[in-house]
C-alpha cells in the first residue's frame, strides 16, 4: 500500500481565489524518497501541508481531489516555532510526540534515546531546548518526529538551518530511513545538489501545477528546469555554461564519468 | 517552594487574589500582599518584576479615586500581580502539564494552562529581540519619555504580527505531533502528590469559601 497517494488534488488557502494546488496527482510508495522542487511560491509547502492532512484540517481552506495518507510527521523549516515550549530538557521535547500518541514510557525511552543517538545530539540530551542553536533544534525536532516513527516524513526545507555536515547527516539519513525501514519521505527542498544522492524521484512544481516528474536524472537535467525552473544542481550548470555537449551530468561522479 | 505539586502552587496563587478581593479592605488584601510578597522575595527577579508591573496601577488609581478606595484596588491588584509573577517564575509549564495529565485532564486543557504560562517569558524574549534588531539598525530605543514612546510603537506591530505568525506555524508543529492524538497522553514525570498537599490545597479551598461567606454574613 502507498504511504500517499494524491489525485487530481486542487487547494484553495482561505479568502484566495488562485489554487495553491492546481490538478496535481502523485503517489509515494514504502522506500521512495519524493523530491519537491520548485520556485518560491510554486506549492511545494503546500503540498506537504496536504500530505499531512495539516491543509485544510488545521490551515483552512478548500480542497478537491483524493488525497488518501499513511500516518505522518512533517518538520517545518523554523526550529524555533516547532518547539513544544513545554520540555525541560531536549530528552523530553523529543518524548513530547511519542507521549501524545500514548506509547509506554519504556517504549518512549528507547525511541528517544536511538533517534538522539542517530541525529548526533545525544550530548546535549540534558540541555535547556530554548538554549540549543538553530542547527542543533532543527536535529532535535527532527529526532521528535522521528520518534513518533510515522509511516510518511513530511520535510520542508529541513536543512535550512543546518550546517553542510550536518545537512548530509540529515540527507543520509532520509536515506537510510527509506531503504532499511521502508518509510515514505517527501521532502521539499532548494539543496539542488543534495538530490541526486537520496532521492528515488524528483516533483516539478511550478504556479502549483506538477510541470515534470521522474527520476532525479530525468528531471533535473532537463532544459527547462535550468531556464524557467528553480535551476539545476551546480555540476550541471557549470556543465551547461561550459557549453558542453551530451546528457547533462548532475553530480561529480556523473561528470567524471562523462569526461572519461 | 518549587519542589512542590503544581496544583499546589496553583492553589495558592489563586487563593492569594481570591482573599484579596473577598477579605476586608485595607487589612485583608494588606495580609495578603505581604504574603505574596514573601513568596516572590527569595528571587530578588522575581520581587522586581512584580513591582515594576504594580506601580503604575498604583499612580493611576491614587489620580483617580480616594485615598480609601485607591489603596484597597492597589493592594487587591497587587496581590494578583505578584502572586501571578510568583506562579509563572515558579511553575514550569512542563510540570504543570505532567501533573494535569496524569490527574487525568485532557492534554489539551494542560497546554492551555501551560502555555498562558508561558507566555509571558516567550513575549518579553521576541520583544527583546525586536528591540534588539531595531537598534542594530539605528533606532533609537533609550532616553526621554518620547523616545521610549516613539521606540514602544516601533516595537508593538512587529511584536503583534510575528506573534500572529508564530501561533500559525506552532498549531501545525504541535498538531503534528500528536497534541489532537485523541489518546491519553502517557506522563513522562509524574510530580509526586503528597497527602499533606492535598490537604494544604482543600485547606486554601476551605479558607476561599469561608472568607466568601463571612464577607457576604458580614455585609448582611
Amino acid at each position: 500500500m502507498a504511504g500517499l497517494t494524491l489525485a487530481d488534488v486542487r487547494f484553495w488557502y482561505p479568502a484566495t481565489e488562485r489554487p495553491a494546488l492546481d490538478g496535481v496527482s502523485l503517489t509515494v510508495a514504502p522506500g521512495d524518497v519524493v523530491a519537491v522542487v520548485g520556485a518560491v511560491g510554486a506549492g511545494a509547502s503546500t503540498l506537504l501541508l496536504v500530505a499531512g492532512n495539516l491543509a485544510p484540517r488545521v490551515t483552512g481552506g478548500r480542497l478537491e481531489g483524493s488525497v488518501r495518507t499513511a500516518p505522518s510527521g512533517i518538520v517545518l523549516p523554523t526550529p524555533w516555532t516547532q518547539a513544544s515550549g513545554m520540555a525541560f530538557s531536549v530528552w523530553d521535547e523529543v518524548a513530547f510526540g511519542p507521549a501524545n500518541l500514548g506509547v509506554p514510557r519504556d517504549e518512549i525511552a528507547r525511541r528517544v534515546d536511538r533517534w538522539l543517538a542517530r541525529l548526533e545530539v545525544t550530548q546535549v540530551a540534558a540541555r535547556d531546548p530554548a538554549t540549543l542553536s538553530g542547527g542543533e533544534l532543527q536535529r532535535v525536532i527532527l529526532a521528535g518526529v522521528l520518534a513518533m516513527e510515522p509511516a510518511l516524513l513530511l520535510l520542508d526545507e529541513p536543512t535550512a538551518e543546518l550546517d553542510p555536515a550536518g545537512a548530509a547527516l540529515v540527507w543520509r539519513l532520509v536515506r537510510e530511513l527509506a531503504r532499511a525501514d521502508e518509510r515514505c519521505v517527501l521532502v521539499a527542498t532548494s539543496d539542488l545538489d543534495a538530490i541526486p544522492a537520496f532521492a528515488t524521484q524528483v516533483l516539478w512544481l511550478q504556479h502549483g501545477r506538477v510541470r515534470a516528474a521522474g527520476p532525479p536524472a530525468d528531471v533535473l537535467a532537463r532544459d527547462d528546469i535550468w531556464t524557467d525552473g528553480p535551476g539545476a544542481t551546480t555540476v550541471a550548470g557549470l556543465w551547461r555554461q561550459a557549453g558542453l555537449a551530451g546528457p547533462v551530468p548532475l553530480t561529480v561522479a556523473d561528470a567524471v564519468a562523462r569526461v572519461r | 517552594m518549587s519542589g512542590r505539586h503544581p496544583f499546589t502552587l496553583l492553589a495558592l496563587a489563586a487563593a492569594l487574589p481570591a482573599l484579596a478581593w473577598t477579605l476586608p479592605a485595607p487589612w485583608g488584601p494588606a495580609a495578603t500582599l505581604i504574603v505574596a510578597l514573601t513568596l516572590c522575595l527569595p528571587a530578588p527577579r522575581v520581587a522586581r518584576t512584580a513591582f515594576f508591573t504594580a506601580a503604575p496601577f498604583w499612580l493611576f488609581l491614587f489620580l483617580l479615586h480616594d485615598r480609601a478606595t485607591a489603596l484597597a484596588i492597589a493592594l487587591r491588584l497587587s496581590t494578583m500581580i505578584a502572586s501571578f509573577v510568583w506562579l509563572v517564575a515558579i511553575l514550569p509549564p512542563a510540570r504543570l502539564v505532567e501533573a494535569l495529565v496524569s490527574a487525568g485532564y485532557s492534554v489539551h486543557v494542560a497546554f492551555l494552562f501551560a502555555a498562558t504560562l508561558s507566555a509571558v517569558p516567550a513575549l518579553r524574549a521576541r520583544a527583546q529581540r525586536i528591540v534588539d534588531a531595531q537598534r542594530c539598525r539605528g533606532l533609537a530605543t533609550r532616553g526621554g519619555p518620547l523616545t521610549r514612546l516613539r521606540a514602544l510603537r516601533a516595537l508593538a506591530l512587529p511584536l503583534v504580527l510575528s506573534a500572529l505568525h508564530e501561533v500559525d506555524e506552532r498549531a501545525l508543529a504541535l498538531e503534528t505531533r500528536g497534541l489532537s492524538a485523541g489518546t491519553r497522553r502517557t506522563p513522562l514525570a509524574p510530580p509526586p502528590d503528597l497527602w499533606v498537599e492535598r490537604v494544604a490545597r482543600w485547606a486554601l479551598v476551605a479558607g476561599c469559601v469561608a472568607a466568601i461567606v463571612g464577607r457576604v454574613l458580614w455585609r448582611v
